[in-house]
């Protein structure tokens, strides 16, 4: 009823107002533009700009050499280079670790403070905090911590093996850079996926819940039949959404460790601006970028036929 | 029985309260060591439980960072930081807001077109162009001012989105009165579309807000200067390898912090739903 009262104003203002329709065309115009304008200056020119540059030698200071086309000189360049093979093995390294981690903590955390009567509105913002953190702090906090030799969790690891291990150079180890980077990007970032799981377990009646109550199923049951399972389409998109955040790995790298010891925490973000910002061959890197981004979009794509297999059964 | 309930939620709360002080423990210990004067008492009680005290505290770190004639002028920062962030946030909501606006309402054909096309840029990651534009940039001559920091993010796919899916969900009646009286299509937005948005601006700019001011990496690759260089990236310059003020960082990254913090106090509920919101981006 009200749309097609709504249609007849429309078009009896048309038929009889051709100057007003005019007037809302350009102010239509208008209002879009702005957007459209900035999509085309700051996305889709250098996204396009990006690809043809991968072709070429630019550098961002025009040297001696003059810029001319390539080929794929730059991929075959970039994937015969084992720095970016590295940073490669090193996102899913950091994925492999950070996304257990970081979701499993916020999964436990979401169902200690979904049951929750007594003070759960003041424990679910205390447990938000680390999220609200820019990351730049973080890092400037987390340093303290890994301090090398006299740092906090070089005290724990000393009282908890009662002196007999010593202190670690923590952002300076190969072996231990990575995780040290997974422990404070987990402890940053645990929030988001914490939220994301609440409103996920807020979905599930509890009716179920009560009748599992009745049959006498224990807490861990509950949690294996009714709220896993249910999780399902939640646990797909935290997923998606956690491994393409991890791919993008780069400030607590930059400012950290640099990509050291020995590129060990080396990842494609850093490998992208070392070479166009650091290196300034722009091409390149534009090379590298368009690599990344075909990269996150495969995800962004497993992501959709996964969805929508999970839609249609 | 009941009161055998209420006894274990408490204790359970108790618990959780614990394992709370635990998480947040890194923030104490950055504004416990922002109250200690001497950089070398930081980095001794650096790893012990005296990390977390501080028996005379002062307030000497805040007056030397905030002062006009410090080495490293953090205010400058964080105006920088302040501008771009109102910036951001004001652009955005006015010019993502009145593109899905008109790509709800508007008549022309283009929109049909118009709108998967603008959904479909969203999967273009702000990482993966961010070098080729700052080539572009340099080349077009407004690298380093605010402008190029402010500008790349306020017409953004999944924001404008939002505003289109919120519009939508607007009753037709309330615009019908509107559109009899003859009111343009201007109007009908300024009107009556744009201040029942408010929860979908609310949402818009705490997300922005928050995005804008961590950002680091573009910032990184445009401000060649101080002049408007926000304090995210001049933190970290501070931070990292060489000697390190610990006493003027921390209080450094305490001011950072302040404002968000003081902000989420106040809006905690409206954070928390903007952040739940982001689960539907994809």
């Amino acid at each position: 009823m009200s749309k097609n009262r709504q249609l007849s104003v429309r078009s009896a203002g048309s038929k009889s107002d051709g100057l007003l329709t005019g007037h809302d065309r350009l102010q239509e115009l208008m209002m879009i533009f702005p957007a459209l304008m900035l999509l085309f200056l700051f996305l889709m020119l250098p996204f396009l700009m990006s690809i043809e540059l991968s072709f070429t030698n630019q550098r961002l200071v025009q040297g001696p050499v003059a810029t001319k086309f390539i080929g794929l000189r730059n991929y075959v360049r970039i994937l015969s280079d084992h720095d970016f093979w590295q940073a490669l093995w090193n996102v899913v390294r950091f994925s492999l670790m950070v996304i257990p981690l970081q979701c499993g903590f916020a999964l436990v955390m979401a169902n200690f403070l979904n049951k929750l009567c007594v003070m759960k509105g003041f424990l679910r913002s205390l447990f938000f905090l680390p999220f609200i953190t820019p990351m730049v702090i973080v890092t400037v906090i987390w340093q303290t911590i890994y301090q090398y030799p006299n740092g906090i969790m070089n005290s724990i690891l000393e009282a908890v093996s009662f002196g007999t291990l010593g202190p670690v150079e923590w952002l300076g180890s190969e072996l231990w850079a990575m995780p040290a980077i997974v422990l404070l990007s987990a402890w940053q970032a645990y929030g988001f996926q914490m939220i994301i799981y609440l409103g996920g377990l807020q979905n599930i009646p509890n009716e179920i819940y009560e009748a599992a109550d009745i049959d006498g199923a224990n807490g861990w049951a509950q949690f294996r039949f009714i709220t896993w399972p249910s999780l399902l389409n939640t646990n797909v998109l935290i997923l998606i959404i956690t491994t393409i955040q991890a791919l993008k790995l780069f400030t607590q790298v930059n400012i950290l460790t640099k990509g050291g010891p020995n590129g060990t925490t080396n990842t494609l973000v850093h490998y992208i601006y070392e070479s166009g910002f650091v290196g300034q061959k722009i091409g390149y890197s534009a090379a590298s970028s368009l690599l990344l981004f075909l990269l996150i979009l495969g995800i962004f794509l497993v992501q959709r036929l996964s969805l929508s297999r999970l839609e249609n059964n | 029985m009941i009161v055998g309930q209420r006894h274990k939620e408490m204790i359970k709360a108790g618990l959780l309260i614990l394992l709370g002080l635990v998480i947040v423990s890194p923030l104490v210990l950055m504004l416990v060591s922002s109250l200690k004067d001497d950089m070398y008492r930081i980095m001794e009680d650096m790893g012990s439980i005296k990390a977390f005290m501080v028996g005379d505290p002062s307030m000497n770190n805040y007056r030397e960072i905030l002062s006009s004639d410090s080495v490293q002028n953090f205010k400058r920062f964080f105006m920088n930081s302040i501008i771009i962030l109102a910036g951001t946030v004001t652009g955005t909501v006015i010019i993502s807001s009145m593109a899905g606006y008109t790509l709800h309402r508007g008549t022309l054909k283009i929109h049909k077109i118009l709108l998967p096309l603008i959904i479909s840029l969203y999967i273009i990651p702000m990482e993966s162009i961010m070098l080729p534009l700052m080539y572009q940039v340099m080349k077009w001559g407004i690298s380093d001012t605010y402008a190029v920091q402010i500008l790349p993010f306020i017409a953004s796919p999944i924001y404008i989105f939002l505003f289109y899916q919120f519009f939508r969900q607007v009753p037709v009646s309330l615009s019908e009165a509107a559109m009899i009286e003859g009111a343009s299509f201007w109007r009908i937005y300024w009107n009556i579309f744009f201040p029942i948005n408010r929860s979908a601006v609310v949402t818009v700019a705490i997300l922005q807000g928050m995005d804008a001011w961590n950002q680091y990496l573009w910032p990184l690759l445009v401000t060649q200067t101080e002049r408007v260089r926000p304090m995210s990236v001049a933190l970290a310059s501070f931070s990292g390898t060489g000697v390190i003020y610990w006493d003027r960082l921390m209080a450094a990254s305490v001011v950072m912090l302040l404002p968000v913090l003081v902000f989420f106090l106040f809006f905690q509920k409206f954070f928390i739903q903007s952040v739940a919101s982001t689960a539907v981006k994809g």
